[in-house]
């Protein structure tokens, strides 16, 4: 199945990363948290799937439409 | 000939026609679990209600008829929960459902008449695109577009569209111009098929790719709803219609309803402003049990567009939804939002609209899809509705956004609950903006602008200067709500609104 990239839809930074490599998620199963205006942004899984890889580290500063995980719709 | 000869070919003639494109291809589809033109009416309509017109139609090339049962597209009257509706399913199975000169007309003729007589039209898509040879060459081109009103639309009469198929041509058309679109995974939703397309330009096209449920759910928000099988589009159909009215003169039906447990409110919303939750929990503890009906739930979802109902009534919500990026609003989500309020104004359905939302999204990606267009499309269509429109303040309301959500004088009424917040932008953004302060460079002067542009942004704030009508807590929302509507209803008209949004365009 195929992969597909997860990206920010905000500017901001990554506060907590809730998941990694190798975890199931359903659709909307929250991936991270960035810190955006002002706010605890979750990072949603844009559908069922497995994490492949987590592309960024907590404190990172992340610009708008930037990688930020890969997954596989096979999980 | 004989009556009794006259009568045994009119049976004979109905019987030919009712076997559509033959046993072989409905064994087929059997075999696949799709249903045929006439099962999806058994479906959709009450029991036994179905009034056919156009049976007997055929290909008008007369070397075609014996092999044009209804001409590909089965039309007629029936009913759903009770209520009139005209209907148009496309038999794949009849020449691929391709648009010919008698199909066109038993269209034509359907539509008319349910506009007239006030009914609900429904489509149910899946055709191939115009017929060879019918429609080649100048003469039949020139007949072709000899109903200057074929593609007006006025919303006279909500028109729903199920996309259960491959819809090329007239399905998809119908498609675009409809109120509500239902879409089943697998089906396909486009201009021309991939075989057409990959002709056209050269290189191999994906069906799913070129107008799956995904590109048009998520992507083009042409379709509203997705299902996975035609049972399950098709109820979805008549649940939306259960939101409508017949007509655009007349009301929507009033329901029996129970009040939700409203109770898990304060416990869904948190008091801390970073936070966020999913406004969908939080409306479905609102409205009646069980009425929350999402319209483009995948598509553009900072906003929630729903059809509900509180004591029975449909209303019409739209919520920015603070689980996506905060709640706040891009372009995608404002074309959302436009074409909900369009239909809602249309069909005499208010609109109750809740808000929490730090502003309008900003970004590069934003302001290349015309942000601020799309933002005043929907400020617009928000001051030319006419049906009433109660808003309620749940925590943040900043900037252009407050407006577009009905602050200001952009509803009928507008509460806040004790714990809303209202001002030009966010505090914590304010004071990097007007006092250019880095809240990392200096920590101390930064909390003091913080402090000082929080100032004067409360509930009582707005209720002092009566910027609100009143201040709320959370669990009396659903009561609140419910007494605004009920006063400001237009008793002149007995609630029907003045439809300035209905020839809107029908994409926005």
């Amino acid at each position: 199945m195929a992969e597909f990239p997860v990206h920010s839809e905000v500017a901001g930074t990554v506060w907590k990363i809730e998941t990694r490599a190798g975890d199931a998620l359903e659709e909307e199963g929250v991936l991270m948290v960035l810190e955006s205006m002002k706010m605890e942004i979750a990072v949603l899984a844009p559908e069922a799937g497995k994490v492949l890889s987590i592309d960024v580290a907590e404190g990172d500063t992340v610009r708008e439409g930037q990688l930020l995980a890969t997954m596989s719709a096979e999980t | 000939m004989s009556y009794e000869d006259q009568f045994q070919e009119l049976s004979a003639r109905k019987q030919t026609a009712l076997a559509m494109g033959g046993p072989e291809k409905l064994r087929k589809r059997d075999a696949e679990g799709v249903l045929n033109a006439r099962s999806r009416l058994d479906v959709l309509l009450d029991d036994g209600s179905f009034r056919e017109v156009g049976l007997l139609a055929q290909s008008a090339i007369r070397a075609d008829r014996e092999k044009t049962p209804a001409d590909g597209k089965v039309s007629g009257f029936g009913r759903i929960g009770g209520r009139d509706v005209a209907v148009v399913s496309n038999d794949l199975t009849v020449k691929g459902a391709s648009s010919s000169a008698t199909n066109a007309r038993k269209i034509a003729y359907i539509k008319g008449a349910a506009t007239k007589a006030g009914m609900p039209m429904v489509f149910l898509g899946e055709s191939s695109g115009s017929r060879i040879p019918d429609t080649m060459g100048a003469e039949s081109m020139s007949l072709g577009g000899s109903d200057p009103e074929q593609y007006c639309r006025r919303r006279e009469t909500p028109w729903v569209s199920a996309v259960l198929g491959p819809c090329f041509g007239s399905s998809t058309w119908y498609t675009c111009l409809s109120d509500f679109t239902v879409m089943r995974k697998g089906a396909v939703l486009a201009v021309s098929s991939a075989r057409v397309t990959s002709l056209a330009i050269g290189e191999k096209v994906d069906p799913q790719e070129l107008g799956g449920w995904r590109l048009h759910s998520e992507v083009t928000g042409l379709v509203d709803a997705v299902a996975d099988t035609d049972e399950d589009a098709l109820d979805l159909a008549r649940t939306f219609l259960s939101y409508l009215p017949s007509h655009a003169g007349e009301l929507p039906p009033v329901t029996d309803w129970t009040a939700p447990d409203g109770g898990a409110l304060l416990d869904i919303v948190p008091v801390e402003r970073t936070k966020t939750y999913d406004i969908r929990k939080v409306i479905r503890l609102i409205a009646d049990e069980g009425s929350v009906f999402p319209v483009k739930e995948r598509f553009g979802k900072a906003v929630v567009t729903a059809l509900a109902r509180l004591e029975g009534r449909s209303v019409g919500v739209v919520a920015t939804n603070p689980l996506i990026r905060g709640g706040a609003m891009d372009p995608d989500a404002c074309r959302k939002a436009t074409a909900f309020l369009v239909m809602c104004d249309s069909f005499n359905i208010p609109v109750v609209l809740l808000t929490d939302t730090p502003g309008f999204l900003v970004g590069v990606q934003g302001e290349r899809k015309a942000a601020p267009a799309h933002i005043m499309n929907m400020m617009h269509a928000l001051q030319m509705m006419s049906v009433p429109k109660i808003a309620i303040i749940l925590r943040k309301s900043f900037g252009q956004a407050f407006l577009n959500l009905g602050g200001g004088r952009n509803s009928n009424e507008i509460a806040a609950w004790t714990s809303a917040d209202v001002s030009f932008m966010d505090p914590g953004v304010g004071a990097s903006v007007v006092h250019g302060i880095d809240p990392v460079e200096e920590p101390e002067r930064f909390k003091q602008a913080c402090a000082e542009l929080r100032k004067d942004t409360s509930a009582y704030d707005m209720a002092a200067v009566f910027g609100v009508q009143d201040v709320i807590a959370p669990r009396e929302t659903r009561s609140y709500l419910v007494q605004a509507l009920a006063t400001h209803t237009d008793r002149r008209t007995g609630g029907v609104g003045r439809h300035e949004l209905a020839n809107w365009p029908t994409y926005f």
